[in-house]
């Protein structure tokens, strides 16, 4: 059987991309902007044509999954690369999610970015951006997949800073880009140090796999368990990075001032989840490196909790929504430390759908409120815009994990596996997790009720506006929430369901039966996990009912949207912390300064300064004559023929 | 009588001390350079005495050489003969000491 050709699913963002740049630039001169219909017609076109493949691969895949080499890449000695791709459960899981999702926010942009100038830039950069996740996701070696990394950390940059007037906008793209930048440092780290230890070959995933299982065949663990180790400790950076945990999660709540689909697509749905998918991806590798998967669930569990705690804090509906991505994203990297790929992946896949529907919703209240982002000047916008309303109470409840809805089967799932991981880290950190799930309900029934519910607390004139958004608008945000209601279904524990789990496991299953072989597991009746997590939901929006329900809002008169005064601190701990190291590196950087520029040259200023004095000195030979000069290289080629002929020649 | 390989070095010699003397003791500019001519000349004449010390086949290439130097000189005296007239038409002199710009 043949199949369709696997670059064709890259190759229609691509030509997207293209096509829409060159619009973008030959109209960039031209009064009036290119035609809305035409771009956007265009700019949904390419990403669904894209789907479409994918669907069709997706159905006809063999249970092995596709591998396609296209050409070489790197060709020099001691290094092979080769542009290849690999199809296989992990990949068509994220690529249909990814292409989809981005196919129905492309159409959703279509209604919120009418009007603006740089409508055909802006779709230029989306279909760019869809081309390089396609190939993060899709490549079969590390090193493809730094590149399309390396393309969606750049779109992610252009998009934050899209509204490239405001002065703030570009800021927060500068650090969302070094930030990003330090942790692909450790991915390129990470991958050399692969290279070190088993050639360029084992960047390839097959190859890695061959190289881990050879390892295994041989009873080599213990001498290659440490560097390994150095090497996911290095790519887990990375994933930390683009990832958005602790240490580097700063540049994620100021990525929110990109345009609010972009905050959808990319920092919510599929850029952000990147880490946790390279991390399934070498999950042979990681199932064997105990103490880095250590590391990563309590980076996982840290990250969670206090992304929850700080999203309490906010008054910005995006950015009270950006630390709901941080805080689910923990619960993805949590479930990866103990090597539940499956769950972790299930989680990715729920979350895409019901947080894309929570920005799109938000956006959609942004966009009926002309512009108003701080939720002390929203309220009862139930009656107003009853379909975002309910789009994203549906989205609401399926991320604090009601029963029925996408998150409950997801999050549960991952709160069982992390309970049943281990004697004494599991418990821990399954409570630890249970308390964020609760706190999750707490912050995000206080978003709903402060938007939706109550009275309007924005100006009198402004009230008048309040409209719904237009249906190009409203049928992405309905698929997403029908999404954030049955994508749970796929993998549905406690009534039997386990296709997703099925589809997944010839890619993670031999990671997860090796870890689970190393770590004891008791097998546990998964309907006592549903039972407490469904307490934990429903308690957590008791206590937001309680608390925010009948708590008078101030409608705040001034522009701030930061919280102000200890909260502030709270929220921006890590600004901080970052800012002292930055103070220390300054320091070593002043030292070097110090040692490089002052001492280094005050040394080559001395030799220069005798080689100098030496030359004055032998300039006074030069005579006037010019036949005096000649005599005297004549009589020095004679003392050298002498020299050479009287000490015998050179040896 | 074959002619001995000894007394081309010692003509070559010869040749060199009198390139070398001249190219000294004039002040004149033409017979400076005349004199270094002189003396790359009687250095290929030394080199062809030498390889005619060799056997026939080595000799050839020892004898090729010198073409390739005659030719080098060649272009070198080509050079060194328009610099001399450059300068002379700024000095308007051939007097080599009068050429002491160069003086450290």
């Amino acid at each position: 059987m043949t199949y369709l050709p696997l670059w064709f699913i890259p190759l229609f963002p691509l030509i997207g991309t293209i096509l829409l740049g060159t619009i973008a630039v030959v109209s960039s001169g031209a009064k009036k902007g290119p035609s809305e219909g035409l771009v956007g017609t265009l700019a949904v076109l390419f990403p669904a044509l894209s789907f479409a493949v994918v669907a069709i691969l997706a159905c006809t895949m063999p249970e092995a999954g596709l591998r396609e080499t296209l050409c070489n890449w790197i060709d020099i000695p001691l290094f092979r690369a080769d542009i290849g791709f690999l199809f296989d459960g992990l990949s068509r899981i994220m690529l249909l999610f990814v292409t989809g999702i981005g196919s129905l926010i492309a159409m959703y942009s279509i209604g919120y970015m009418h009007g603006d100038r740089g409508f055909a830039r802006f779709f230029a950069y989306i279909n760019l951006f869809l081309f390089s996740m396609i190939v993060l996701v899709l490549a079969d070696s590390l090193l493809l997949t730094f590149l399309g990394w390396e393309g969606v950390g750049l779109c992610s940059y252009l998009l934050i800073g899209f509204w490239n007037q405001d002065i703030k906008n570009c800021k927060a793209a500068n650090k969302a880009f070094i930030v990003n930048r330090v942790g692909d440092v450790g991915f390129l780290l990470g991958m050399l140090t692969l290279v070190t230890i088993g050639g360029s070959s084992i960047l390839n995933y097959d190859g890695l796999a061959a190289f881990i299982k050879m390892i295994f065949g041989a009873n080599m663990v213990s001498e290659v368990v440490l560097p390994l180790s150095l090497a996911g400790a290095l790519i887990f950076i990375g994933c930390t990075g683009k990832s958005a945990q602790i240490p580097l999660l700063t540049w994620l709540p100021d990525a929110m001032a990109g345009p609010t689909p972009v905050s959808a697509l990319i920092h919510a749905a599929t850029m952000v989840t990147s880490g946790v998918y390279l991390l399934a991806r070498l999950g042979l590798m990681f199932s064997m490196l105990d103490q880095v998967l250590l590391v990563i669930t309590f980076v996982g569990m840290f990250t969670a909790l206090w992304a929850a705690i700080a999203g309490l804090l906010q008054n910005d509906i995006k950015k009270v929504l950006a630390y709901s991505t941080i805080s689910q994203l923990g619960y993805m990297f949590m479930a990866a430390g103990v090597c539940a790929f499956d769950a972790s992946i299930f989680h990715v896949f729920t979350h895409a759908f019901f947080k894309a529907a929570l920005f799109l919703g938000a956006g959609a209240v942004i966009h009926a409120l002309a512009g108003e982002q701080d939720m002390r000047r929203m309220g009862g916008l139930i009656n107003k815009t009853p379909v975002t309303a309910c789009v994203m109470i549906f989205a609401f409840l399926a991320i604090v994990g009601f029963p029925g809805f996408a998150g409950f089967w997801s999050k549960d799932l991952i709160l069982e596996r992390l309970f049943v991981s281990g004697p004494i880290v599991g418990p821990l950190v399954y409570v630890v997790g249970l308390a964020t799930a609760v706190i999750t309900a707490v912050y995000m029934g206080r978003l709903i009720i402060m938007t939706f519910f109550g009275k309007y607390r924005g100006s009198k004139e402004s009230e008048e506006h309040i409209h719904e958004a237009p249906a190009v608008m409203l049928f992405p945000m309905v698929i997403l929430a029908f999404g954030a209601i049955f994508s749970g279904y796929l993998w549905a524990d406690s009534i039997g369901i386990t296709f997703f789990r099925d589809s997944m496991a010839s890619v993670v299953g031999e990671a997860q039966a090796l870890y689970a072989a190393s770590n004891a597991v008791s097998h546990v009746n998964p309907v006592i996990f549903a039972a407490l997590g469904t307490v934990a939901a429903l308690g957590g929006m008791f206590i937001a009912w309680k608390v925010f329900g009948h708590a008078r809002i101030i409608g705040v008169k001034g522009a701030s949207t930061v919280p102000e005064g200890s909260a502030a601190s709270w929220t921006f701990l890590w600004d901080y912390i970052h800012c002292a190291f930055i103070a220390g590196v300054n320091i070593l950087a002043w030292f070097c300064d110090v040692v490089v520029e002052k001492v280094l040259q005050a040394i080559q200023w001395t030799l220069a300064a005798i080689v100098e004095i030496l030359g004055d000195g032998a300039s006074v030979l030069q005579v006037r004559k010019v036949r005096l000069q000649l005599a005297f290289s004549i009589a020095g080629v004679a003392l050298l023929v002498m020299l050479v002929v009287f000490s015998g020649g050179l040896v | 009588m074959e002619l001995q390989a000894m007394y081309i070095q010692v003509l070559a010699l010869v040749i060199f001390a009198i390139g070398i003397i001249v190219a000294i003791s004039r002040r004149n500019l033409f017979f400076v350079l005349m004199g270094v001519e002189l003396a790359l000349n009687a250095v290929n004449l030394s080199f062809v005495g030498f390889a005619k010390t060799l056997p026939a086949e080595a000799s050839i290439t020892g004898q090729i050489v010198p073409l390739f130097s005659i030719a080098v000189a060649a272009a070198e005296a080509c050079v060194g003969f328009a610099m001399v007239i450059m300068i002379f038409r700024n000095k308007e002199s051939v007097d080599a000491d009068s050429y002491s710009d160069m003086k450290g």
